[in-house]
């Protein structure tokens, strides 16, 4: 061939073309596009995960702290009722139980209050008032011992027969003398 | 009736609305994307699934569109950059004693149909021979007719250099149908 112009030549397409080929592909696209509807793809702004992280990382330090805090104080007020309530000595606890005993005792009216007589008018605040001071129960016992011993030596002896008849003896009374 | 651009854009651009936008976008240009990349990969499965990807591809980065570019520039830039990573990956995957033009000759004579008149096949064989940016111009120039500043936009070229590829192209096609052609 001597001469030839492609500009002249017909345009052409001689490659084979398989049936239904544009449906099939806009079948597989479609199918391809409502799939990736259907689950879409969160993407997230960097500034927006900036910000939630450090929201996170203040959020999460501030509740640690108060955490810490609270224990803290837990642990405080744990160690200061240890502090406030050492263990009671035996003579605290038998000085305590003997004033529980000696109030109810004036509650049931041993005193004699309801009676008239001298033994009433006595009711021995001072010795209860001597007894929250924390002295040793001992003490506090021989001292209300001795005043005790002037106030009988007081009376006749008539007189405390006649106590004795009127009051009820309280039995646990003895326990502690 | 023939959907504009304009239409188009604006289907695609609205979520509610975007199937019907690609259904109307795969109406408009597939036909003219389908030979684009068929001249390009040769292999009629090949440009099958090159061609929907291109769609999907669409689909998905159609928010990357501007307007000032022309919507088939666009499309024709995406079909490319799939045909020429499909070619690609034929290459690599032939034989390493096998001539690639030799390759691609056996697949458009295997490609192509029974009644095709020889002078067009020579044109597909010479095509096949040509340089990758000499292959590409010289298919959206003469096939395709589009201007050399739309064809700049989608190979990234000037379009001085577009037009010396052109000439060159057109040149070596004529020399090698003169030389292969027998009455």
């Amino acid at each position: 061939m001597k001469e030839f112009d492609i500009e002249k030549l017909e345009r052409k397409n001689i490659y084979k073309v398989p049936d239904h080929l544009f449906e099939n592909i806009q079948n597989n696209v479609m199918n391809e596009v409502k799939a990736n509807k259907k689950a879409p793809v969160f993407k997230l702004n960097w500034m927006y995960a900036a910000a939630a992280s450090l929201a996170l990382i203040f959020g999460a330090t501030y509740v640690f702290n108060s955490d810490n805090d609270q224990s803290k104080d837990v642990l405080n007020s744990k160690t200061l009722a240890v502090n406030n309530h050492q263990p009671k000595t035996e003579s605290e606890r038998a000085y305590e139980t003997l004033e529980a005993d000696l109030t109810s005792v004036e509650n049931n009216n041993q005193t004699g209050s309801n009676q008239g007589t001298k033994t009433v008018s006595y009711t021995p605040k001072k010795d209860v008032e001597n007894r929250t001071a924390p002295q040793p129960v001992k003490a506090v016992g021989k001292k209300e011992e001795i005043k005790m011993n002037e106030y009988l030596d007081s009376f006749s002896n008539s007189e405390i027969s006649e106590l004795a008849s009127n009051s009820t003896q309280d039995v646990y009374l003895d326990l502690y003398n | 009736m023939k959907i504009k651009d304009a239409e188009i854009i604006s289907l695609m651009q609205n979520p509610r609305t975007q199937e019907k936008g690609v259904r109307a976008l795969m109406d408009a240009y597939q036909s003219r994307l389908y030979w684009h990349i068929r001249r390009i990969i040769v292999d009629g499965d090949l440009a099958q699934d090159t061609l929907q990807e291109t769609f999907i591809k669409a689909y998905q980065n159609f928010h990357q569109f501007k307007n000032d570019s022309q919507l088939y520039t666009w499309l024709y830039r995406i079909a490319t950059n799939e045909a020429l990573q499909q070619v690609n990956k034929l290459k690599k995957m032939q034989k390493t004693d096998e001539d690639p033009e030799y390759y691609m000759q056996n697949l458009v004579a295997d490609n192509t149909e029974g009644d095709a008149e020889e002078i067009q096949k020579l044109l597909q064989n010479a095509i096949q021979s040509l340089p990758e940016k000499q292959k590409l111009v010289f298919m959206m120039r003469y096939y395709d007719d589009l201007p050399y500043e739309e064809i700049s936009k989608i190979v990234d070229m000037s379009v001085g250099t577009l037009k010396t590829n052109y000439h060159y192209a057109k040149q070596k096609i004529e020399e090698y149908i003169k030389e292969n052609y027998e009455r």
